[in-house]
């Protein structure tokens, strides 16, 4: 065996290891490696220090906002989790034909534009918003809701309408895997529909949905442009204390860290979620 | 059975078109004022009556136009570059040991699965690390690392439908491997492209949260719009965004009518 061979089999494995390492891996170790250093008269100082948890551990309104945004984040998964399943077995239910179209009717928001969703949400709701005019316009109201934006509400709704289509589409995936001829089975032995929506669609669905909803929670929690746009300084969101740290504020250690702290509860989102699927599969 | 199924289905039906009119509804609403343009007349808002201004002024704003360009530009170049990377990692995982391919699908699904902000924050302190500066090369890579699992997932799929055969047949019937892959698999592979390629292209003319951190002097036409939402929009915006609106749903429904003909499920 020559040379050649061997040269051509190691730039192989590189170019496809390697690509993935430098622009993936590599990125994510960088950041987790500032997160134990510290700013110093707006230098960075490289000298291992835990400082940037402890002051994350040791600050009341931190901890708070964190624990908000979490709770923000599981409404929102919660909701669109349920909505997402009605709107998943409604279009399961349909003939084939009609399945596609509907299906498709609810993935399309998702390569719509973000921003000019959030944009149009913005103008939804705002104190001289469509919904207030028009609320004044049929006498409901005589004054602007001025809660209506910039409020923790107006972040979860806008949240939820942005995120929904993610939380459709695995479900629906889900339950199109499930072989027909249970459906069928089950049908020819009686079974109600109720009996089976609860014995073998919800139990062959869960995957779905477990999917739908970690992919719900770790995109709302993270998110840091909606909280921005609609909540104003009511919606002081974790994901904006972290993106702050890059811009005004510009502390990349700290930043660093709490993006740390952010990425670890987003996997500790999927880890769980992957505990309950492997309790299901057993089951 | 009947009557339960009927009641159970008017509570998905009516659910569902709850659902669909808050999910379009901010999408009507955009359209709409593109067309007929709020205005106030002695402390009331009405409509204006139709009129196509706002199109006439988008032409016109150059700002607007030239951030369109370079966000044009920059998914083109990241789609080309994420159309060669998949391919190349979809090949790697059928043909290289099990293990190292499960690695490099789990690294390259990471920034797919993680919340963007971290991709976007990671890049950014890698590439000042290494003393590179914000611009199109920085938001290249940030969307090429973020649209690439799309494509080589599509990819993905189709090679394991294609399976062994097709190789093993031009193999044995003398085709060089280089043959093999030109005249053989890459015609086979067209349709997944082509999908692959329009989703990937869609997702980078979009993306925000990443693009956000990467971007320097020149931005995308989301970071463009987002910096002029804070000041307040002009009217044409309205008008770029209906475009947009009508062009992201050219590109999906293409993608999904093409999909469902080839019976493939790439998502």
């Amino acid at each position: 065996m020559s040379a050649r061979p061997l040269l051509l089999k190691a730039a192989w494995h590189g170019l496809n290891l390697g690509l993935p390492l430098l622009f993936v891996l590599a990125p994510i170790l960088s950041f987790v490696l500032i997160s134990f250093w510290t700013l110093d008269n707006g230098h960075i100082v490289t000298q291992f220090t835990l400082g940037n948890y402890l002051a994350f551990l040791g600050d009341d309104s931190y901890l708070s906002v964190y624990g908000g945004t979490v709770l923000l984040s599981l409404e929102v998964t919660v909701v669109n989790t349920v909505l997402a399943s009605f709107v998943a077995l409604f279009i399961f239910r349909r003939a084939a034909r009609v399945r596609f179209l509907l299906l498709m009717a609810f993935v399309l928001p998702l390569f719509m534009s973000y921003i000019i969703k959030i944009y149009s949400i913005r103008g939804i709701l705002g104190q001289r918003g469509l919904l207030n005019e028009g609320l004044m316009a049929i006498g409901l109201t005589g004054q602007p809701i001025e809660a209506l934006l910039f409020s923790r509400t107006a972040i979860f709704l806008t949240l939820a309408i942005v995120y929904l289509p993610y939380a459709i589409l695995p479900i629906y995936l889900a339950l199109d895997r499930i072989p027909p001829n249970y459906l069928a089975a089950s049908a020819d032995l009686g079974g109600r529909t109720r009996d089976e929506l609860l014995h073998i669609v919800a139990p062959l669905a869960m995957p779905g949905i477990v999917v739908a909803g970690v992919f719900t929670f770790v995109l709302t929690f993270g998110d840091f442009v909606t909280p921005q746009m609609v909540g104003g300084t009511e919606g002081f969101t974790f994901g904006r204390i972290v993106f702050s740290q890059f811009g005004l504020a510009l502390n990349w250690p700290l930043g660093s860290a709490f993006a740390v702290i952010l990425l670890g509860t987003a996997l500790a989102a999927v880890a769980i979620a992957g505990l309950f699927l492997r309790k299901e599969h057993v089951r | 059975m009947t009557r339960r199924a009927g009641f159970i289905d008017l509570v998905l039906g009516i659910v569902t078109v709850l659902t669909f009119l808050c999910l379009y509804a901010p999408l009507a609403a955009v359209s709409a004022l593109s067309f007929f343009q709020l205005v106030r007349l002695r402390g009331v808002m009405s409509f204006a009556p139709f009129s196509l201004e706002p199109y006439a002024r988008l032409w016109v704003n150059d700002d607007i136009l030239s951030a369109l360009a370079t966000t044009c530009f920059i998914g083109v170049v990241a789609t080309a570059l994420a159309l060669v990377l998949g391919v190349l990692f979809a090949f790697y995982f059928v043909t290289a040991r099990r293990s190292l391919g499960l690695l490099m699908q789990g690294l390259i699904f990471l920034p797919f699965l993680l919340p963007p902000i971290i991709t976007g924050l990671a890049l950014l302190i890698f590439f000042r690390q290494l003393d590179i500066t914000r611009g199109i090369l920085t938001i290249v890579v940030g969307h090429v690392v973020f649209i690439v699992p799309i494509v080589y997932r599509t990819v993905l799929v189709r090679l394991q439908i294609l399976g062994k055969s097709l190789t093993e047949a031009s193999l044995d019937l003398g085709a060089s491997r280089w043959q093999t892959l030109w005249l053989v698999i890459l015609p086979q592979l067209r349709p997944a492209l082509i999908a692959g390629g329009l989703l990937a292209f869609s997702m980078s003319f979009d993306e925000t949260l990443i693009t956000l951190f990467l971007a320097g002097s020149e931005s995308t036409l989301p970071i463009r719009l987002w910096g002029m939402m804070r000041v307040g929009f002009v009217p044409e915006i309205n008008a770029l965004a209906t475009l947009i609106l009508v062009f992201a749903a050219g590109i999906t429904l293409a993608v999904g009518f093409m999909q469902q003909r080839a019976g493939n499920r790439a998502l």
